[in-house]
């Protein structure tokens, strides 16, 4: 009987969905602290950061499923949640596995905020950066469409995306709206259109 | 009479301190990190920077004299 590939082809969208995902969610999460970009609002970003999340562990789960449901690869139900019992790939896909539970344990930490405290709550979320990095390691080593270069540039521009806005997060502090009015000059100081070219 | 009242649900306070980059004369932050008032009552238009600065949206600010929300 020819293999139906419908189950691969999920597990493979799913875990490339679930990675773009989580790497937008950690954009905006980073934004929500450095505020680069004054027009957003950080209510606003804080809600797309959490509704990204979600969607990241909802690819997540298909991406699980798929895997069990395939046989390319042998995924046990038990193997979908402790390391080490998947042969394909093992140190790769256990990479994986921690990563998704991290994930899990981040995102439902917002609801048990009041009980750990929002210091702990913070603590805890810079798990999302290792969380980050074990994705990326587990898509570039398991992932079967690495050599690909949309996938490859995929991965590329996430790192990069990620690597830049952290960055920004760590070295710009963020400048108070009463100082930035003070630093913008008055508007009559401000060239007119075509007036530096003359 | 001031012209800005200000209040913070400090159940939704997860402590990201931009209130206190924005209005460091109103608000400050207790040792968990949790945003407090300094004031309750202030002239200060920074406080609606601070309120708009907040990614949890956990700061309100009302005209004092017509109750209305300012941000």
């Amino acid at each position: 009987m020819k293999h139906d590939p419908t189950f691969w082809l999920l597990a493979r969208a799913g875990g490339l969905t679930a990675y773009v995902m989580l790497t937008m969610s950690v954009l905006a999460g980073l934004l929500v602290k450095s505020r680069p970009f004054k027009a957003l609002k950080p209510a606003a970003v804080t809600d797309l950061h959490r509704i990204l999340a979600m969607l990241g562990l909802g690819a997540l789960a298909g991406h699980a499923a798929a895997l069990v449901l395939d046989t390319t690869v042998k995924v046990s139900i038990p193997g979908l949640f402790i390391p080490g019992l998947v042969s394909y790939r093992p140190v790769w896909t256990s990479i994986g596995i921690l990563a998704a539970e991290m994930m899990v344990l981040v995102y439902a930490s917002f609801s048990m905020r009041k009980r750990i405290g929002p210091k702990n709550w913070r603590r805890l979320h810079w798990a999302t950066y290792a969380i980050f990095g074990a994705a990326t390691v587990h898509g570039i080593a398991a992932g079967t469409d690495t050599a690909r270069p949309w996938a490859f540039s995929l991965y590329v521009f996430a790192v990069g995306s990620v690597a830049t806005a952290a960055a920004w997060r760590f070295l710009v502090p963020p400048v108070p709206a009463r100082a930035r009015r003070k630093i913008t000059p008055p508007r009559e100081l401000t060239p007119r259109q075509g007036e530096q070219a003359a | 009479m001031s012209t800005y009242r200000i209040e913070i649900d400090r159940s939704l306070c997860s402590g990201f301190g931009s209130c206190v980059t924005e209005a460091p004369d109103v608000f400050a932050q207790d040792e968990t990190g949790t945003a407090t008032l300094l004031v309750a009552e202030t002239d200060d238009d920074a406080v609606l920077d601070a309120a708009g600065s907040c990614p949890m949206g956990a700061i309100a600010v009302y005209g004092s004299e017509t109750g209305a929300q300012a941000a």
